[in-house]
């Protein structure tokens, strides 16, 4: 996105959606429609409001958000270091390539099977199957933020007679830290999408088992009620770490960019 | 009120143009005549507007005040025998299409039919001396290359003007030197009128007919600071012209002047 | 894809170890053959699938929907991405709405699409379209608006029409960033179409995997899932490859 759309916010942009639901709560009212399938606007804020107050949004929120996160911790934890391990080492990166090649592609919802064979249903089989599918980009985008450290540092620890334990610490990690806190926050929005596909899908628990739920109970402003809750949960974290990042490498020329 | 001869009758009127940009007047008052067939040459420091005046001529950009004439009419757009070379070629170049097919687009632009384009698109890169090279892609060309392949899209339109924006600016020395014998060689033949915006003061006298000197920052005055008319021998050669006394003058009084208003 | 880079002997050494452990653990029973079948299992479920030709049929169900819904948002992504990306005041008014929706799940469109359409193949196919367009439709507008302004003005000193302009300059200058989003969408539409199966209980590879899953036919699985992995690998490497023919004018001097 322009920076300019930051500096100066543009008032259309909300014209939009702002009119469509006005147009919703007025054709609604107006027809006065009792449906399974549509819900106004009024209602979908009432619903939202009620879940929060009773909690069960917030327990959802936590169920998801702790599944995503722990995920992440596990498989983006592994991945960063093997990232590091395969950036630091070509002859390992090279070994690894088929096997990774191979593997990658196997699409996260296809473990939800074998993660409720082996685990059934709840915590683990979620984070199982968010830590598989966050591995591999933060593997790909660690290999990638090594590659990218100016050649000419490593010149320069040659020339100061650095040790590796030393060139690690004090010249490839720092200037590699800004892309990799990139793959961190990218891996953030990942592991919360497969944390909801997840509970869609099979496990009972969370947000996404929660649209499920009052999909079939048919309760459509209490399902469009938490649509709009997860879409703000994951733009709320992205726009935090965004923040948290543009802060922590304020100093840094190269700056991740939104992708 | 001036009279001019009717086989004179300048080709390209500047009638008292005034840009605005926003609050800042970038052109003031600028007045100037062009023939047709004549080769003027623009210098003048950084914000003295020279770049615009390119646009103001081809239309993409309107006077705030003033007029700008060609063959008698205002400027309204575009006109299709109007072309412009940029100083960076390479974004003006489409890198998805080959050295051919970069001058193809001037002619697919004119409608011109498909069966006579591979000709004209010959001939035009034999001008340039890029036939060569017709299959290859913009980014396998060098810097002078590029340039010239922009050149000859633009003489694809068949101009009665060429505007040209510091085209030979990003060149080295020696490539510079070449395309600028090249130009004139090219303008000779076909008698077209040219825009040539430089910094580069031997440039200027070295090409040109005549030589515009701008200002910055006009304030109340005219941005048209000096007029040099350019009495030098054609064909011009690298090595004599630079040498004549003439030349010298010229640069001489062109150097002060550029003191005197930096 | 760098493919001599791949298969050099490292790397097969390396994956081929990797076989022999799994072999090996379950030959030592270390894990127990109901949760990690051995590859000598999942290999014979594999070949039994494909003799009874079900296997042939599931996954051409899959594939089919994964391609249609690509297709279909492929071409509506890169349509409307070059109406937007083409013009400033639409761009205004609608980024607003398309940031919002970028961190949506694609999936969590599945209950809406459940409401409005019920459990059908229809539900999965727009499902999976509505999912895929994203990428495609915001990298198009994306290439589209990252036009250098210099081709604008070769465009206008040309005179082209705006559709010349469009079509000659827009779109091949948009085709990278377009091709880019049409592979993430290809990984989206195949989760989605997956997603879809398991939900809507349509013949694919998505619900037998599930299935095989409920039955504890852990060698069944193991097969399906492997499948699914070819399918992601086969349908990106050609893509890659199809951008690889496109995009040859980028090759370095």
């Amino acid at each position: 996105m322009s920076t300019a759309a930051h500096r100066r916010f543009d008032l259309r942009g909300l014209v939009l959606p702002l009119v469509l639901l006005a147009l919703a709560e007025a054709a609604m009212r107006i027809g006065n429609t009792e449906s399974d399938t549509l819900a106004r606007p009024s209602d979908v804020a009432r619903a939202l409001w009620e879940a929060l107050r009773d909690g069960t949004v917030l327990v959802a929120s936590a169920q998801t958000l702790g599944a995503a996160l722990g995920g992440l911790a596990l498989g983006g934890g592994l991945g960063l270091l093997a990232g590091l391990w395969f950036g630091l080492s070509t002859r390992a990166e090279r070994w690894s390539l088929l096997s990774v090649e191979l593997l990658r592609p196997v699409p996260s919802v296809a473990l939800i099977p074998i993660a409720m064979l082996v685990y059934g249903f709840g915590f683990r089989m979620e984070i199982a199957v968010v830590a598989f599918t966050c591995f591999w980009p933060m593997l790909l985008l660690t290999q990638a933020a090594l590659r990218e450290v100016e050649p000419r540092l490593f010149e320069v620890v040659r020339v100061l007679g650095l040790g590796t334990a030393e060139r690690v610490s004090k010249i490839v990690l720092p200037a590699a830290a800004p892309r990799v806190f990139v793959a961190f926050r990218l891996g953030v929005g990942i592991a919360l999408v497969v944390a909801v596909t997840v509970e869609i899908a099979a496990n009972p628990q969370g947000l996404g088992f929660g649209l499920m739920s009052a999909q079939q109970n048919l309760r459509p402003d209490l399902m469009f009620a938490l649509l709009l809750w997860v879409g703000a949960l994951g733009w709320a974290l992205s726009a935090g770490l965004l923040l948290i990042e543009r802060h922590l490498f304020r100093h840094t020329r190269a700056q991740g960019g939104n992708p | 009120m001036n009279v001019q001869p009717v086989t004179a009758a300048p080709l390209i009127v500047f009638d008292r143009v005034v840009l605005d940009f926003g609050p800042l007047r970038i052109i003031n008052e600028l007045s100037f005549t062009m023939k047709r067939g004549e080769f003027v040459c623009v210098i003048g420091p950084s914000g003295c507007g020279k770049t615009t005046l390119l646009r103001l001529l081809t239309g993409l950009v309107k006077p705030t005040g003033g007029e700008v004439r060609h063959n008698g009419s205002p400027v309204s757009g575009p006109a299709h025998d109007v072309a412009i070379v940029f100083q960076d070629y390479a974004k003006a170049l489409l890198p998805w299409r080959t050295v051919a097919g970069n001058v193809s687009l001037a002619l697919e632009a004119a409608k011109v039919p498909k069966a006579e384009r591979a000709d004209r698109i010959h001939a035009l890169l034999a001008k340039v001396g890029l036939a060569a090279h017709a299959h290859k892609y913009p980014g396998q060309l060098s810097g002078g290359m590029q340039q010239r392949l922009q050149i000859a899209r633009c003489l694809a339109q068949e101009p009665a003007v060429l505007l040209m924006d510091e085209p030979f600016g990003a060149l080295d020395a020696m490539t510079r030197q070449t395309l600028q014998d090249e130009m004139l060689q090219l303008v000779a033949g076909s008698g077209t009128t040219v825009l040539f915006i430089t910094h580069d003061l031997e440039e200027a006298i070295y090409l040109g007919d005549t030589v515009l000197a701008l200002r910055a920052g006009p304030g109340e005055r005219s941005s048209l600071a000096q007029r040099f008319d350019v009495h030098l021998p054609r064909p011009r050669d690298q090595l004599s012209t630079r040498e004549e006394p003439e030349f010298l003058h010229l640069r001489r009084l062109a150097f002060e002047h550029v003191k005197d208003t930096h | 894809m760098k493919w001599p880079q791949i298969l050099s002997p490292g790397a097969i050494a390396v994956t081929l170890a990797l076989g022999t452990l799994w072999a090996g653990v379950c030959a030592m029973q270390w894990v127990s053959p109901v949760f990690l079948p051995s590859p000598g299992a999942t290999w014979s479920a594999l070949l039994a699938g494909i003799a009874k030709g079900e296997l042939a049929q599931l996954t051409a169900g899959t594939v089919e929907r994964m391609v249609y819904g690509w297709a279909l948002a492929s071409l509506a992504g890169i349509a409307l991405g070059a109406l937007i990306g083409t013009s400033a005041a639409l761009r205004a008014w609608l980024a607003p709405t398309f940031e919002l929706m970028r961190p949506l799940p694609a999936s969590a469109i599945v209950p809406v699409a459940i409401t409005f359409i019920g459990l059908s193949p229809a539900m999965v196919l727009i499902v999976i379209t509505f999912g895929a367009v994203w990428p495609v439709l915001l990298a198009t507008v994306h290439g589209f608006a990252s036009i250098e302004p210099r081709l604008h003005e070769v465009g206008r000193v040309l005179r082209l029409s705006r559709a010349a302009f469009i079509f000659k300059i827009g779109l091949p200058n948009a085709l990278p960033d377009a091709l880019a989003g049409m592979r993430l969408s290809l990984t989206i539409a195949l989760i989605l179409a997956i997603v879809g199966e398991m939900l809507a209980s349509q013949q694919g590879l998505g619900t037998s995997i599930l299935q095989a899953a409920r039955s504890f036919r852990a060698a069944d699985l193991f097969a399906g899932v492997a499948l699914l992995g070819l399918i992601g690998l086969v349908s990106n490497a050609l893509l890659s490859m199809a951008e690889h023919r496109v995009l040859r004018w980028k090759q370095p001097r």
